[in-house]
């Protein structure tokens, strides 16, 4: 466990690790007084004029006398639901696009059949057959098509 | 996972009732602590009582603390206004009115005043466990020697050692434990084993 502990405090250890490790550094006094001393060795090789002594002892009676804290974790829960509120909007977004897009293509193609419909209907069987019937001898085909009839007329004739 | 991320760690253990997390806590950061306020109030017994109260204060501001920012960073802002307040309740001045910032404080320079006003006794007591550190320092093999010194004095990660030594990983976290279990060893009289040890 020693070494783990030196790992743990060079922050060497995979997350899962460590929360295995701080669980039993809770339980075994042992491991927590190893971590004290890896570290005041540290703060000696980094800073040996600012080493003082008396400190942990008196703050551990301080903090004995402190209400244990109960807070639900903050940052991770936080983060989840970020996430999730990012991704429901996301979706959200994207079915509203989807639903614009499929709105915006079917209605000009309803409307547009809609009124072919109508126009193909009435002014083909009774408008336009009859505008052009009622014109034909001053298109441009006229001539052939008054000739045609007038050939029939005199073949009937003979 | 590095050193932030085990600092989160053992904060969302304390704020879940875990005592002992934040107690790991105060063993990594109490000095770096206690020399920031020192560097205001410039009284050891002073900065002491302050640095415990600094402590207090952020272990009752837990719950607030939400990890945006590291641990250390949000404790040190916590030392300053402490040391600041105490200073202003005793119609004293900080040394420097509003450039005054934790990474500035944490660099200066001022050993003589931590020593001027310490008791005898601490002043010894500390002079030993600086003498058995260096010593046994000194009486570790090189491999052992250079990993623990790239380690706690350049700050380099296990990767860089490994790079710098030309060894494997695993070889480098192996000496650095072994360092530092050769020094713990001869600490450890010195430093005593009851539960609440003095350091």
């Amino acid at each position: 466990m020693k070494q783990e502990i030196s790992a743990l405090m060079d922050g060497e250890l995979f997350e899962d690790e460590a929360e295995v490790l701080l669980g039993k550094l809770k339980r075994q006094p042992d491991g927590s007084r190893d971590w004290a001393t890896y570290h005041l060795i540290g703060d000696v090789l980094r800073q040996p004029e600012h080493i003082r002594c008396g400190f942990t002892e008196s703050f551990h009676r301080r903090l004995q006398a402190e209400p244990t804290i109960l807070a639900p974790r903050q940052h991770k829960p936080q983060r989840v639901k970020h996430y999730a509120l990012s991704a429901v909007a996301s979706v959200m977004a994207l079915a509203l696009v989807a639903w614009l897009s499929m709105q915006i293509g079917n209605e000009p193609a309803v409307q547009m059949a809609n009124i072919q419909q109508k126009n193909a209907v009435r002014p083909a069987a009774y408008q336009v057959n009859d505008y052009l019937m009622a014109h034909q001898e001053f298109s441009p085909s006229a001539d052939v098509q008054g000739a045609a009839t007038f050939i029939h007329t005199v073949a009937a004739k003979q | 996972m590095g050193d932030r991320e085990v600092d989160q760690q053992l904060v969302e253990r304390a704020q879940s009732g875990d005592k002992h997390a934040f107690g790991l806590l105060v063993s990594k950061y109490q000095r770096r602590l206690g020399r920031l306020i020192n560097r205001f109030v410039r009284n050891a017994a002073e900065a002491e009582d302050l640095t415990q109260e600094a402590f207090i204060k952020a272990y009752r501001a837990l719950p607030a603390f939400r990890g945006d920012s590291a641990f250390y960073t949000w404790l040190y802002r916590i030392g300053i206004n402490t040391a600041k307040n105490h200073l202003l309740a005793h119609g004293r001045r900080a040394p420097t009115s509003t450039s005054f910032d934790a990474e500035e404080a944490e660099n200066f320079e001022d050993a003589s005043l931590l020593h001027e006003v310490a008791t005898p006794e601490n002043e010894l007591m500390s002079k030993q466990v600086v003498a058995v550190v260096n010593a046994s320092l000194q009486q570790l093999p090189d491999d052992l020697r250079t990993a623990l010194t790239l380690r706690e004095i350049e700050g380099l990660s296990y990767e860089e050692i490994a790079s710098v030594m030309n060894c494997p990983i695993g070889t480098v976290r192996s000496r650095i434990f072994r360092a530092r279990e050769v020094v713990a060893t001869n600490l450890r009289p010195l430093l005593g084993t009851s539960e609440n040890n003095r350091w």
